[in-house]
Parts: structure tokens; sequence; C-alpha cells
């Protein structure tokens, strides 16, 4: 065995480092250009389907050609038939609902970051224990049986309490909180402290200020995630007026689901509105992902 | 002073832990307690059932084979989407010029929704005129059924979910892969390692930890696959896709039958215990 091993690392460094990649970026560039392929042309396709008329959206799919990718056929009828429906209601209702969630979300969530990343306080780290347990033990969805009978008693079925409030408190955010205010120098708060100030001030006009960042990347998971949210409304706001945009195109396969330009339509401003925000806050989207995961 | 100073604290966890006992700690007690019952969602009658419904549960085919369904996806999409992620952090991370162009791309399928990737790539996959289809034709390979097919089917929700799912893994990994210090590299480099053994021999190694989050991130994220089901398949062709958080829903909120459901959850409950408490366990080890 050990005989193989260095046999195979003699040869490897005679054969000059066959799997250097970067002495081989053709290489590269076709790999990373068929991740391109498979990523962009079903949206290409979605989008350019969305303006097309609906006896043509398949047109050009089936079979393939490269005007499928490109809405040749331009329309803006399912976009029109899709509002006049009442779609513009449920994409009222999700901004209305995601910037709630970032507002309100955002003071509750910064609030228990700033405790836990700034204070010593007894049952703290046993606070924060059972949070990452039932966090990571117990996915949301696993018990929204008794969350929707709860939410019921409370009379909140169709109602914006019943869709914001449950998703307020939400242990990844208090997380990103947490360690962003952790690392701030304590020289800054101590000569806040000393002038006065009480700890919801410094909170609020030295740490908040200069914590750009965590702000950008905790709004943007928030906002995406509520965007994104389907299976809790899906529950707990069912009727037409309550709706939010995942909710409205996933029956809309059931209800209209040969319309496909339409389907397409729902499904492309239901995508629109992440892709638009997160392009251009790439590097706190990607920091917010990934930061809740590795500690 | 002092004494105010330690109220502080819990005055600032307040909002966020009620909220969290409340809406999350409570209803994680209350599904285990809600699988006694029987409750209709219409009279909202409830009546102590003790073992009942897992009784009912345990000798229900649909159930078994429901569980059958959803442990095979996940041994099949679970490495598939982690091997995949893993190369494609590693293209990511290569130093070659536009590299950020890609890697913006590539968050694409992050941003979007289950729901919207569903509803895409099921058209995609339509077994008349989709675009799958259209370019097999093109190839002169004969049309396939896909969503339709009870051997397919499972396969087209495998390829929806990682459309999104090998795109999202890959970023924690790269993250890992940036916090290797290059001289690690470098002096394996001087040694004489060729790329591939200072991968499998160092590189492997200390993503360790992040690869063990990551596959259970993702086997927890997969196990409640649902809205792609909701959307496309409903369960079928013969229940050939009827992954168990889809039974719940069915079972519960089409039926009516939350008592069955609230069981099944429970059930689904104590296997992400087992599985986060493995890795929990595990990383505490290595550390």
């Amino acid at each position: 065995m050990s005989h193989r091993t260095k046999s195979t690392a003699s040869s490897a460094a005679m054969k000059s480092k066959p799997w250097r990649f970067h002495r081989q970026p053709i290489v590269v560039y076709a790999l990373l250009i068929l991740g391109v392929v498979i990523v962009v042309v079903p949206l290409m396709w979605a989008a350019s389907a969305s303006f097309t008329p609906n006896h043509k959206v398949f047109e050009y799919a089936y079979p393939f050609s490269w005007r499928a990718l490109l809405p040749v056929d331009f329309t803006l009828e399912a976009y029109d038939a899709l509002f006049e429906r009442g779609f513009g209601r449920a994409v009222g209702n999700t901004f209305f609902l995601a910037i709630a969630t970032v507002i309100i979300g955002g003071g509750v969530n910064a609030l228990a970051g700033f405790a836990f990343g700034r204070f010593e306080f007894r049952g703290k780290n046993a606070l924060f224990l059972a949070i990452v347990l039932l966090t990571f033990m117990v996915p949301v969805d696993l018990t929204a049986i008794p969350r929707y009978i709860l939410v019921n008693s409370f009379g909140w079925i169709n109602t914006w309490q019943g869709l914001l409030i449950p998703g307020l408190a939400n242990s990844l955010v208090i997380f990103l909180f947490r360690q962003f205010f952790a690392e701030i120098p304590q020289e800054l708060i101590d000569a806040a402290r000393v002038d006065g100030a009480t700890w919801l001030r410094v909170l609020v006009s030295i740490i908040l200020p200069i914590s750009k960042p965590v702000l950008v990347a905790a709004a943007l998971l928030m906002f995406i995630s509520q965007w994104n949210a389907f299976f809790w409304p899906l529950l707990v706001a069912p009727t037409k007026d309550m709706r939010v945009v995942q909710v409205e195109i996933s029956l809309a396969i059931g209800q209209y689901g040969t319309i496909w330009n339409e389907l397409l339509a729902g499904s492309m401003i239901a995508a629109i509105v992440p892709i638009l925000l997160v392009i251009p806050f790439q590097r706190y989207y990607v920091q917010a992902i990934t930061g809740t995961g590795l500690e | 002073m002092r004494a105010r100073q330690q109220i502080i604290p819990y005055l600032f966890l307040l909002p966020a832990l009620l909220l969290l006992v409340v809406f999350n700690l409570m209803p994680t007690i209350a599904t285990l307690f809600e699988s006694m019952f029987v409750i209709s969602l219409r009279s909202g009658e409830r009546v102590f059932a003790g073992f009942a419904n897992y009784n009912r549960i345990f000798n229900d085919p649909i159930f078994w084979k429901s569980l059958q369904v959803t442990v095979v996806f996940s041994l099949l999409v679970n490495p598939i989407q982690i091997v995949l992620a893993l190369g494609l952090a590693v293209l990511i991370n290569q130093r070659v010029t536009g590299i950020g162009v890609f890697r913006s791309i590539y968050l694409l399928p992050i941003a979007l929704s289950l729901n919207v990737t569903a509803i895409v790539w099921g058209l995609m996959l339509d077994q008349n005129s989709g675009m799958v289809n259209g370019i097999l034709l093109q190839l002169g390979i004969a049309r396939q059924p896909f969503l339709h097919s009870v051997d397919q089917a499972l396969w087209s929700i495998i390829l929806i979910a990682s459309w999104i799912g090998v795109p999202l893994w890959s970023l924690f990994i790269l993250a890992g892969l940036q916090n290797i210090p290059p001289p690690v590299l470098e002096a394996a480099k001087i040694d004489g390692a060729s790329a591939w053994q200072s991968f499998t021999k160092i590189t492997l190694p200390l993503l360790r930890r992040v690869l063990a989050f990551v596959l259970v991130a993702d086997t927890v994220a997969n196990f409640l696959m649902f809205a792609p089901i909701l959307l496309l398949t409903s369960g079928g062709p013969q229940l050939s896709t009827n992954l168990i958080m889809y039974e719940t829903y069915r079972r519960g909120f089409l039926y009516g039958d939350l008592g069955a459901s609230a069981a099944m959850l429970s059930v689904m409950l104590v296997i992400v215990f087992i599985i986060v408490g493995i890795e929990l366990y595990a990383l505490r080890g290595n550390d």
C-alpha cells in the first residue's frame, strides 16, 4: 500500500502535475460555461416564453432552436392577463410582508444578537445552545401543524399577524448579529458608556451606524426568505386577498395550468425580485448564507 | 448599577426568546403531543387516542411506501449534490479571468424559490414539447416521459432539487476552501505532491467540518422536500415521488387527518434528531 502511494507520487511528479487546473484554463472555462448553460438556459427560456403568446410557448423549445431563448414573438399579454386576475395584490402582499419582516424581525433579532454578542449573563451559554439545537434539530416545517392550531386559536388564520409573527424571530439572523457585534472594539462602547449613554442608546447610535455589512446581510436574508416562503403561507393564508406570490403561482398550476405564459410570467415576477437584490449585494448575501452555517 | 446591568441582556433577549418559545419550542412539543390525539380540521373536535395514530400509520402501506421513497431519494440526491457541489466549489475557486462573473451567475438559482424552479423545470421536462425533449430530438433520442414515468419521476425531482442545491452547498464548500491557508498547499507542492494528491490528502481533510455540516444540512433540507411534489407530481405516478413531507401534508391538510399527520411528523422529528445529533456529536469529538 505504502509502496503504491510512493510510486504514484513520483510518477505524478514526473508527469508534470496533471491535475493542476490553472495550467489548463480551457478545461476550466469549458466546465464553467457548461454550468452557465445549465443555469441560464432554463431562465432565458422561461423569461422569453413569458413574453410569448401562449400557443407559441413551446414552438422553439420542441424541436429546440436558439429562438427559444429570446422573446421573438414579443407580447405583454401574459403579464396583462396575470394582473387582471389580481396578481398585483399578491405582489403587494409579499412586499409588505417581507419589508415588515425585515424591519420588525431585524429589531427583534438585532437585540438578541446584541445580548449574546456583548453581555455576560447567567445562563447565556445554555440559552444559546438551546437556540442552536432548536434551530438545527427542529426544521420549522415539521412543526407546522401545532403552529397552525395555535395560530388558529388566536384567530390569526388569513391575517397579517398569522403570516408575519411566527417567523419574526430568526435564529440564523441572531447568529449573524451576534458574530458581528462580538467583534466591535470595546473602546467604542466604553466611551459612550462613560458619557452616560444607556445600552439601547449605545446599540442605536454607536453600534448600528458601523454595522452596515451585517445589516445588509441580515436584511437580504430575511427579505429573500420571506419572499420565497411557501409552506407556512400556504397553510395560514390561503384566501385570495391574503395570498403571497409563491402561493399564487403554486395555485396557478392547478387553476390555469395550461396557460403556460401566465404561469411563467408569475414565476418570473417571483424570480426577478430576489435576483435584483442578490446581484448587487452578492458579497453580503453569500456571507449571510455561509456565515450562519460555519460556526 | 451592577444589578440593573444584569437585567438588561435578558430584556434584549426577551422578544426573540418569547417568539421562539411560543412559535418554535411549543409547537415542537405539541407535535409529539398532537400525535396522540385524533382531531378534525373541520369540526375542531379532539379526542385522546393514545398510540392509535401511530398504529394506523405503521399499519399503512402508503406510509411505508412513502418512507421508502424518501430513503431512496435521500440516498441518491445527497451524494449527488455533495459531489457536484464539491466539484463546483473547486471550479469557482480557480483564479481565472472573469471568475467573478461566473460566480454571480451561479448565484441565480440560489436566489429563486423551489416553486419557481419547479414550475420552470416542470415545463422544461414536459413530456410532449418541453425543451429537454426538444434537445433530445435534435440529438436523435426518443422523447422521454420524465415526470410522468414511474422510473424517471424521482430522477426529475432530483434534477430540480439539485439545480438549486448544488450551487447553494458549493458556497459553503467554497468558503471552506478559501479558509485553507495557501502556504499549506504551497508546501505540498514543493514536496512534489500532485494536485490530486494535495486535494485528497490535504484539502479534503481540511474540509471535513464544512463537508459534515453540508452533509447534514443537505440531508435535512432534502428530507423536507415538498414544493416540487405538490406542484408537479402530487406524489405520483403510482406514489413513486410521494415523499414523506408531501404525505404529511396530504393526510393533514387535504384529508383533514391531523392526528395521522402529526404522528408522521413526530417520526420525522425523531429521524432529524438522530441525523443532527450524530453530526453534533461527531463535530464535538473533532475539536
